[in-house]
């Protein structure tokens, strides 16, 4: 739109000549690579209980698979899709969000909560899609004022918006998730110039109310339980430290080279919880050791870094704050995840991001980095800084 | 919110800075995820590899124990038994001890060597070996395990079996064991390759309750296959229990009688005179019964002969018995599974369709007014066919009738009257099925939805279906299509039906009981082990048929009439005082002869209902090829019904030999 304004005008005639902005081939790249690596981590540690059980090796990879080409699909639409369209549509995405994470809630529990909803034979997981959903509309609220500090008034609004399905997403409960929402919401509002005023209240409210849920028994036993054995990480290695433990015995083991692609005992043996969800690290780990750990953190660093690049390079406010949003969802999840299979942060349910197996957050960020470029490839192609309503 | 148009004011300074902030923030936490690894990969690594080595975890399931199935009062019918099996994890026992340690297994356990070897390598080398089919009581476990740190990777474990208390008893309903088939694998939500599964009946179809959920424990071993601690032990869940709505004191007299209609029969065939070679009946070997609650559609019992035992195929069962048992049929449960023609059983839907549309014989406008049963009938349709048709009374008329007395003495002469009536008023309009409609409102060419597995749904012809045969299955049918002679066929239970026992014991119940179509079902409920009831699993309304009450009071009265005075009569006239309140009616399916030029006798049926005052009971008996139904089915459902009276059962005598 912006360009085709200024191709019109005149001004920028020559502009036709010049190659349209090409797609970020990295963050394709990176997006994919990590896709293929949690395919191979899954297929490592189940391939043997599959066998014995269904005689079937290779059936949660397939399905993995399936759902990587359904991210990638994903990813390449929503980065043809003009991502200002979503400006427009910010009331029904809202919405839409709400309704899915109000549904949830009657679907029927599985491991003690209810996050999913069935649908055939895959189980959706709205709040997933939530995540990427708010962070457009969350976006769309703070754009407009341009030039100025955030009013209170608008800082209200934003957090109203954000605390709403925040709630639902504790009633699942999912603790992981709700610290997600709150976490992008404080990194974008920064972005939206709140004021250092503004910082230093919701940073005491945040700390007010985290005591009080521990206070006021909010939390289900065992999400304290888990909070309290992370501090005491000896006590009861049989019970909620048993997957901290086996964790990192897994990763530990792997030292610097690693045991090498299928020799890993521990993820082999699958005695870990979650080995192919929210503990998929711990199979790289054993397998590739530190050399392929810090890899893998290393492509992570490089994909939020270029979430950045765009968010600094956005011709408008809106793009600014998806990206700041987007990059802050994938940083937290790395930062938990990864920490939580290290002993360094407590054990919350976060996928890997593009490799946990699952379907709902491989298609969600997918969505949600193929948005990013969306805004990337609308940037000015000849590098000189458009209008930008932010700076 | 609407976009707001751009601000021509801009902001001075550079606001980058605070996505530079945010971009601080994660260098520095991706930063410490980075040392963290370093810490415990490289810092620390050695001490954690050192535990991997020794936390080589040894993960062993612990079957769950599958639920119990137990009769409506709770008796015992299918449980599952502790049996001591010798495992060899290949996995753990060096290669180069094997054969020392099988030599010293088969010392123990006082076989010879070569068995065992054979035992152990029906499994691949690195799995774990189950030696099934070896004694073992509680000294040689002992043995076995005193003696464990020679015996690497051997170990005894308790492992459910299947058992049957009651041997055959219920043998159809119960279903049996087998290991999963591809399949089952695919069906079953959480199945084990090496778990049997639920094959046939209750154990398929309550398997999910059944099965439970399987725990397991999990050792660190070391590379020589010790134990070194145990890490955690998952628990089982056990399999909840299924209680049937069958009685198993009754079923066990149903299934006792059905043997004794099958020697009846066959004692009437050796008793008739047959002057054609070709027409000398085959002996009768298979016959069903079944009772239903009229106002539940619970069953209180269903027996099909020939029967098997469930507990044959716990640990497999050997060719020769499977290849003999399925031979006669033996795996079939007739009640759901046995297409038959139903005969005269099915003149109660045309009396219904009769009385309910007010179409009678031409020339007789009310249920009251008679025409002459006579011998034989000869028909003229409008499509210039011309049929002969021959009352089962040949070459005797049976006097002059109304719909009343015809449906006491069977006259077909009567229903395909009824039949010409339909064709003449309705051919080729959309009423042209009404016959077909009322009994497939009633259940008929229909899943009656019984939970049991492979239930047949039957044939119910009509002109539809005649047309996509001659689509679909050329072969089935004549290529005029559907003749005003198949709907006369239809009215009296011939030609192009065919139906289960229980689709009738549903429409009959269903008509007793003023329209209600109930799901007949066998389990009544789902418990805890501890008897704890989780789930009460009906009455299941499927539907309600419009049907009035005149009807149902007046064919009350007929059935009733068919057993004081009818074709079931004889059979009946040595029950005692409570005959009174016993209905019902007779069917006898013609018999004829097969492609093969083999003669198949007429197939019996009776189906009654007690007490007629408030009807509770349905009874069907189908005695397969075994004549006629007055004479052999009839005296069948007699000695239930005693039973089920609480009368003494007096043994069977033939009863009348009608309809044929």
């Amino acid at each position: 739109m912006m360009l085709g304004d200024r191709s019109r005008s005149g001004v920028g005639g020559i502009l036709e000549d010049r190659p349209r902005p090409v797609p970020d081939v990295l963050m394709f790249l990176i997006i994919a690579g990590l896709m293929a690596l949690g395919s191979v981590m899954i297929y490592s540690s189940t391939y043997i209980r599959l066998d014995e059980e269904t005689g079937d090796p290779g059936s949660a990879m397939r399905k993995q698979l399936v759902f990587a080409v359904a991210g990638l699909v994903t990813y390449l639409v929503c980065s043809m899709v003009d991502y200002r369209l979503y400006r427009r549509f910010q009331v029904p995405i809202y919405i839409c969000l709400m309704l899915a994470l109000f549904l949830v809630l009657f679907a029927s529990p599985q491991k003690g909560a209810t996050r999913w909803i069935p649908v055939g034979p895959f189980q959706f997981q709205p709040s997933e899609f939530a995540k990427v959903a708010l962070i457009v509309v969350l976006a769309a609220l703070l754009a407009p004022e341009a030039g100025r500090l955030l009013t209170w008034k608008r800082l209200g609004r934003a957090l109203l918006a954000a605390a709403l399905p925040g709630f639902l997403i504790f009633r699942q409960p999912d603790l992981g998730t709700m610290l997600v929402v709150g976490f992008i919401t404080i990194g974008m509002l920064f972005v939206a110039r709140s004021s250092i005023r503004q910082m230093l209240v919701l940073g005491v409210a945040g700390v007010v109310g985290a005591f009080a849920m521990f206070q006021l028994d909010i939390l289900r036993s065992y999400q304290a339980n888990r909070l309290s054995g992370f501090f005491d990480q000896t006590a009861d290695l049989q019970g909620v430290n048993w997957n901290l433990n086996q964790s990192q015995i897994a990763i530990g083991s792997g030292q610097l080279f690693g045991r090498g692609l299928f020799q890993g005992t521990q993820t082999r043996l699958s005695f870990i919880p979650s080995q192919t969800t929210d503990f998929i690290f711990t199979a790289v780990g054993e397998q590739f050791g530190f050399i392929g750990s810090a890899a893998v953190i290393l492509a992570y660093a490089i994909l939020i870094w270029r979430v950045l690049i765009v968010a600094i390079g956005s011709p408008n406010a809106f793009g600014t704050l998806i990206s700041v949003g987007m990059a802050s969802l994938l940083s937290f999840h790395v930062f938990v995840n990864i920490g939580m299979t290290v002993g360094l942060v407590p054990v919350t349910g976060l996928p890997l991001p593009f490799m946990s197996a699952g379907g709902s957050a491989m298609i969600a960020m997918s969505g949600g980095l193929g948005i990013v470029n969306s805004v990337w490839r609308s940037r000015s192609p000849v590098g000189e800084r458009e209008p930008n309503d932010f700076w | 919110m609407r976009e707001q148009p751009p601000q021509p004011i801009r902001e001075p300074r550079n606001l980058s800075w605070r996505v530079g902030v945010l971009a601080v923030i994660f260098t520095v936490g991706l930063s410490l995820l980075f040392f963290r690894l370093w810490y415990v990969q490289l810092a620390t690594g050695e001490v954690w590899a050192r535990e991997a080595d020794q936390n080589i975890v040894s993960v062993e399931p612990i079957p769950a124990r599958r639920g119990d199935i137990v009769d409506r009062n709770g008796l015992l019918l299918a449980t599952s038994v502790p049996n001591l099996v010798i495992e060899i994890d290949r996995a753990v026992l060096p290669l180069e001890v094997e054969d020392e340690v099988i030599q010293r297994l088969a010392a123990i356990l006082d076989v010879s060597p070569v068995e065992v070897r054979q035992a152990v390598e029906r499994t691949p080398s690195g799995q774990v070996a189950s030696l099934i089919g070896f004694e073992i009581n509680a000294d040689t476990a002992y043995l076995i395990l005193e003696q464990r740190s020679t015996l690497p990777g051997v170990e005894v474990r308790a492992l459910p079996i299947r058992g049957y208390p009651n041997s055959s008893l219920m043998g159809h309903v119960l279903g049996h064991m087998g290991l999963p088939s591809p399949e089952d694998l695919e069906r079953l939500t959480t199945p084990y390759i090496d778990t049997p599964v639920g094959k046939l009946g209750v154990e398929r179809e309550y398997d999910p309750f059944l099965q439970g959920t399987p725990g397991k424990t999990a050792y660190r071993i070391d590379p020589e296959g010790n134990i070194l601690e145990l890490i955690g032990t998952v628990d089982p869940v056990p399999g909840s229990t299924v209680r049937l709505t069958l009685d198993a004191d009754l079923q066990r007299e149903v299934e006792r009688i059905l043997i004794e209609a099958v020697d009846l029969s066959n004692a009437i065939k050796a008793e008739q005179e047959i002057t054609d070679p070709d027409e000398i009946p085959p002996p009768t070997e298979r016959s069903t019964a079944l009772v239903m609650e009229i106002n539940t559609g619970a069953i209180r019992a269903m027996a099909s002969y020939p029967t098997f035992e469930p507990e044959g195929f716990v640990g497999g069962i050997d060719v020769e018995t499977f290849e003999e048992l399925s031979d006669r049929q033996a795996f079939n449960n007739l009640a759901i599974q046995g297409l038959k023609p139903p005969a005269s059983t099915f003149k109660t839907i045309t009396y219904v369709t009769a009385m309910e549309e007010s179409i009678f014989p031409e020339g007789v406008s009310s249920p009251e007014e008679t025409i002459e049963c006579s011998a034989r009938l000869s028909a003229d349709f409008t499509d210039d066919s011309q049929l002969l048709w021959r009352n089962w009374t040949f070459p005797e008329a049976d006097g002059d009738q109304n719909l009343h007395d015809a449906f006491r003495r069977s006259c077909n002469i009567y229903f395909w009257e009824v039949a010409l009536s339909i064709w003449d008023r309705y051919a080729r309009t959309d009423r042209e099925g009404i016959v077909q409609e009322w009994a497939s409102a009633l259940g008929l060419g229909r899943p009656t939805q019984v939970d049991l597995p492979f239930e047949q749904e039957g044939i119910l012809g009509n002109r539809q279906l005649f047309e996509e045969w001659q689509e679909n299955q050329p072969w089935r049918v004549r290529q005029e299509g559907w003749l005003g002679g198949d709907l006369m066929n239809l009215v009296v239970g011939q030609g192009p039906i065919v139906t289960t026992p229980l689709q009738m014991a549903v429409a009959y119940a269903s008509l007793m009981n003023g329209g209600s179509v109930y799901q007949p079902r066998v389990a009544e409920a789902i418990e805890t082990a501890e008897g704890e009831r989780i789930r009460t699993l009906g009455p299941r309304l499927l539907r309600t048929v419009d049907i009035s009450p005149s009807t149902v009071e007046s064919l009350r009265r007929d059935m009733t009439a068919v057993v004081s005075s009818g074709t079931a009569r004889r059979a009946f006239q040595d029950m005692g005082p409570m005959v009174d309140l016993v209905g019902g009616k007779t069917g006898t399916a013609q018999s004829f002869v097969d492609q093969e030029g083999q003669f198949h006798d007429s197939t019996a049926w009776f189906i009654g209902m007690a007490p007629m005052d408030s009807p509770r009971w349905v009874v069907v008996v189908m005695v397969d090829e075994g004549g006629s139904g007055g004479a052999v089915a009839a005296p069948a459902a007699r000695a239930i019904f005693q039973y089920l009276f609480g009368e003494e059962v007096i043994p069977l005598a033939p009863g009348e030999d009608t309809e044929r």
